[in-house]
């Protein structure tokens, strides 16, 4: 009686065997990487309608975030300035004429805004707000990542759940002075800064862990 | 064999290039996100655009766009195919002229910087009381919206008139004899509505906070001056 298998597939279990759980770690592997924001959002940088550079104004000029970004203290959301805000400086006195800054001129002469494209975005079925943060001692940088430095602003962190988890898990290594927050080049490895031993906190940062701190 | 050994090759390079080609790749490329997860909704953050208001926002170009798109319908060619400039907004501007409940400063002397006599005050208003805790604020925010021009001192040397050709036109120094004369109210009102080439921070400082600045102001001057004041 003929064989009804060919020799050959006597080596399909070991083949299976062997290459199974490595092609089945590579693809969980890969879909847990390459999935998710680490690979996906990280190095974001959308080219703006106008060619503002953080590093000239808050890295070269150490203009502090909030003089642009004021609304950050008082409301969830850190505002992209109003038009109004550029004109403080190039309305009358600074690169008045700059083609660079037509819109920017448009803009403020027809009351229309500016077409700024968003770079941090977090999904809408997650709950932020920037005050907790800020008065908990949460420097601007260990979201955004050192914008002072970057003439094209770019997302540096993932601003994914395990990530927003890791710091509510163990806030300590991110926290920082309360009045060093704006400070981009605040360096927690150099400073041995102990949140407890603060005079200046009048509580202590409790991070909520549970589902509906962020999904409300 | 050799055959085997490239296709090895290929695929142990393919491999390293996957776990390398990685995080922090630069792109101006939207976010895809392969697993969606409801992240973007059929909701408005604050600020975003809206297209359902375009008609009244972008009248004008509505306007050009309908009578293109009519023009070329007419000769029986394909509407052309124009850039936006304009988009409407999903947070509506108030009607000018609106105030919101509890918003009308109808406190002169706290939103006007001005007394009674329809004079600017000298003194800080009721609400706001003299304090370290005051002058502390008004120094933290003086030298987050005044320092760039004003610079730490108030000598009007601040590093946004040094850069780009220099201002056209140079801020006062503060501890000029003029200056050193106003009454603390002038120091208010000017932030709030800004004087010469100076615009208005009304809209970027809230009213107590424009008064902590205003003391601020004053404990400069008195620091330069002989003798304190």
């Amino acid at each position: 009686m003929p064989a009804i298998f060919p020799r050959w597939t006597n080596n399909i279990p070991l083949v299976v065997a062997l290459a199974g759980p490595v092609v089945g770690a590579g693809l969980v592997g890969g879909v847990w990487y390459f999935f998710s924001p680490k690979f996906t959002d990280v190095g974001y940088r959308p080219v703006q309608p106008v060619p503002f550079s953080h590093k000239l104004h808050a890295g070269d000029m150490g203009m502090d975030c909030r003089y642009c970004h004021n609304t950050v203290e008082r409301a969830a959301h850190a505002a992209i300035p109003a038009t109004q805000t550029c004109m403080n400086c190039h309305k009358d006195l600074v690169k008045t004429d700059s083609p660079k800054l037509k819109l920017i001129r448009d803009s403020y002469e027809s009351d229309q805004p500016v077409p700024w494209i968003r770079v941090h975005q977090l999904p809408d079925y997650a709950y932020f707000d920037h005050r907790p943060h800020l008065a908990a001692g949460v420097g601007c940088a260990s979201c955004h990542g050192r914008i002072d430095q970057m003439a094209v602003v770019q997302m540096s962190q993932p601003l994914s759940m395990g990530w927003c988890l890791d710091c509510h898990r163990d806030p300590e290594p991110n926290l920082r002075p309360l009045d060093q927050i704006t400070n981009m080049a605040w360096d927690s490895a150099l400073e041995k800064y102990d949140p407890k031993a603060d005079s200046a906190r009048v509580r202590a940062v409790n991070p909520p862990e549970h589902c509906s701190g962020c999904h409300r | 064999m050799t055959r085997v050994n490239l296709i090895h090759a290929a695929l142990l390079g393919a491999l390293g290039a996957g776990l390398v080609g990685c995080q922090g790749n630069r792109s101006d490329v939207p976010p895809v996100h392969l697993i969606q997860n409801m992240d973007f909704q059929k909701r408005f953050d604050p600020q975003e655009s809206n297209d359902f208001f375009r008609a009244r926002d972008c009248a004008d170009e509505v306007a050009a766009e309908d009578a293109a798109v009519a023009e070329a319908v007419a000769k029986g060619e394909h509407p052309p195919l124009v850039e936006r400039t304009c988009w409407a907004r999903a947070m509506r501007p108030p009607p000018f002229g609106t105030v919101a409940v509890g918003h009308l400063k109808d406190d002169d002397h706290l939103h006007r910087g001005r007394g009674t006599d329809g004079r600017l005050a000298d003194s800080l208003p009721r609400a706001i009381e003299l304090s370290e805790a005051l002058m502390k604020r008004g120094e933290q925010r003086y030298n987050i919206y005044c320092q760039p021009c004003h610079d730490y001192t108030g000598g009007g040397q601040g590093i946004a008139t040094l850069r780009g050709g220099g201002f056209k036109i140079q801020p006062p120094s503060y501890h000029i004899d003029r200056l050193r004369a106003m009454p603390l109210g002038y120091f208010y009102e000017v932030i709030t509505n800004g004087k010469g080439t100076m615009g208005s921070y009304a809209a970027q400082i809230p009213a107590e906070d424009r008064w902590a600045i205003a003391v601020w102001v004053r404990t400069l001057q008195v620091s330069r001056t002989k003798g304190g004041k």
